[in-house]
């Protein structure tokens, strides 16, 4: 009966893991560590929400370094985190809506020039930004500064800075708890103007936290 | 016997532990690691069916049935049916400039191409742009009274795909600008792009812009 209930409780393993391969909704997933397997669970509860609507939305893996433009459950686009760091990730639980989009510079068509506008462009947008969220989040995009130590300095600068900010909060407040999470993510330059072109006012955002370092 | 029970024991007790960690909010990364071998199989097991039938759900949510994938950013537009790309055809989509409205209102109008997920809403053969108010306004031209003085016909190309709110997939006469965000929100392709994508969408395709 034991020998029974072992062969058949292996099959049943190489079948869940079979199976999975071949419902490949979570990259670098291991089906072995239960962490992991939680983790991408609570991502995919929220996930099916999202994807039940006609919208499309952002999946920030932190576990496969990528962020995910999605929609219906079908990745639209992809861009690969180069680095991140985050604060208070624990908190994540839920989709976050985003407060609003980073500024853009338009410009203004002018009926008595005559003459052809300047469209906007991939190159119009900033490469380094903060996205504020409802419930709060802090996302903080930063560009790959390529050896510029002109953008490296002011980049670190305001990370830092953001930091600070961040440490001040919760020793006011006490309790490291009540401090929202932050997440600082760096990618390439092209990569990050890419995502200030693709983010909209209201658009959710999921975070599927790594459970290994 | 005895085995059937422990097995139907581990199970009743993995779902306690799961949702116990679920609801302590602990950190995801302690919460599992400390508990006895067989009831982390146990965990291990309900929380790969769960997964699974999850994925399921999600993979019946995808289309099965070819949808149109715009990205705004790189002028691209693409005909899917999966993971397989039927079609990619340089498009051109909104300029983001911006445009006063006329008197006293600050009120503007955005060429933007809309973001989200639309559907096609109507299959027009030869269609004859009504040019909406902006369109003179932007020349420095009155704003005409007459409907028929709006009519404009050859310029949208052989198709239009209409996706809600006035914005269509058509044709353009300025072929060398594809590739380009120069259009007042609609997306526009060459004869032959617009040709494909028209024999390929229905009334109800998905269209998913980003």
């Amino acid at each position: 009966m034991i020998f029974l209930c072992a062969t058949l409780s292996i099959l049943l393993s190489l079948t869940s893991v079979s199976l999975a391969a071949e419902l490949d909704v979570t990259p670098a997933l291991d089906m072995t560590d239960p962490a992991a397997l939680q983790e991408a669970t609570r991502v995919l509860e929220e996930e099916i929400k999202l994807a039940a609507r006609p919208q499309t939305y952002v999946l920030i893996d932190l576990a496969a370094n990528d962020i995910l433009i999605k929609g219906r459950g079908v990745e639209l686009h992809h861009i690969p985190i180069e680095n991140w760091s985050a604060s208070q990730l624990a908190q994540v639980m839920t989709a976050y809506r985003l407060r609003e989009r980073p500024p853009v510079h338009r410009r203004k068509v002018d009926p008595v020039a005559g003459a052809e506008q300047e469209p906007i462009s991939l190159a119009d947008m900033p490469t380094t930004f903060t996205l504020q969220f409802s419930p709060p989040l802090r996302i903080l995009v930063l560009s790959n500064s390529d050896g510029d130590p002109w953008q490296w300095t002011m980049q670190r600068g305001r990370m830092w800075w953001r930091r600070f900010i961040a440490w001040g909060n919760i020793l006011r407040a006490g309790d490291p708890s009540l401090s929202p999470p932050t997440l600082d993510l760096t990618v390439s330059l092209e990569h990050a103007q890419s995502l200030a072109w693709t983010v909209t006012e209201g658009m959710p955002f999921l975070i599927r936290r790594a459970t290994k370092p | 016997m005895k085995s059937v029970l422990l097995s139907l024991w581990s199970g009743v007790m993995g779902l306690l532990l799961i949702t116990l960690v679920q609801s302590s909010g602990l950190p995801i990364s302690n919460a599992l690691t400390a508990q006895p071998t067989a009831v982390d199989h146990a965990v291990s097991h309900t929380l790969q069916a769960r997964y699974k039938a999850l994925a399921k759900q999600l993979t019946q949510l995808m289309p099965t049935q070819p949808y149109i994938l715009v990205d705004t950013a790189r002028n691209h537009l693409y005909v899917k049916r999966g993971d397989q790309v039927m079609l990619d055809a340089l498009a051109s989509t909104g300029s983001g400039t911006i445009l006063d409205k006329p008197g006293d209102s600050k009120e503007q109008w955005i060429f933007d191409t809309p973001r989200g997920e639309f559907t096609v809403q109507s299959r027009l053969t030869n269609p004859v742009w009504v040019k909406p108010d902006w369109a003179f306004i932007e020349e420095g031209l009155e704003v005409p009274k007459s409907q028929a003085d709006r009519l404009e016909s050859g310029v949208l190309g052989e198709y239009a795909l209409g996706f809600g709110k006035g914005y269509f997939i058509h044709g353009t006469l300025y072929t060398r600008l594809l590739g380009k965000n120069v259009t007042h929100g609609c997306i526009r392709l060459n004869d032959d792009d617009l040709k494909s994508v028209y024999r390929l969408a229905k009334v109800g395709t998905p269209i998913m812009i980003f």
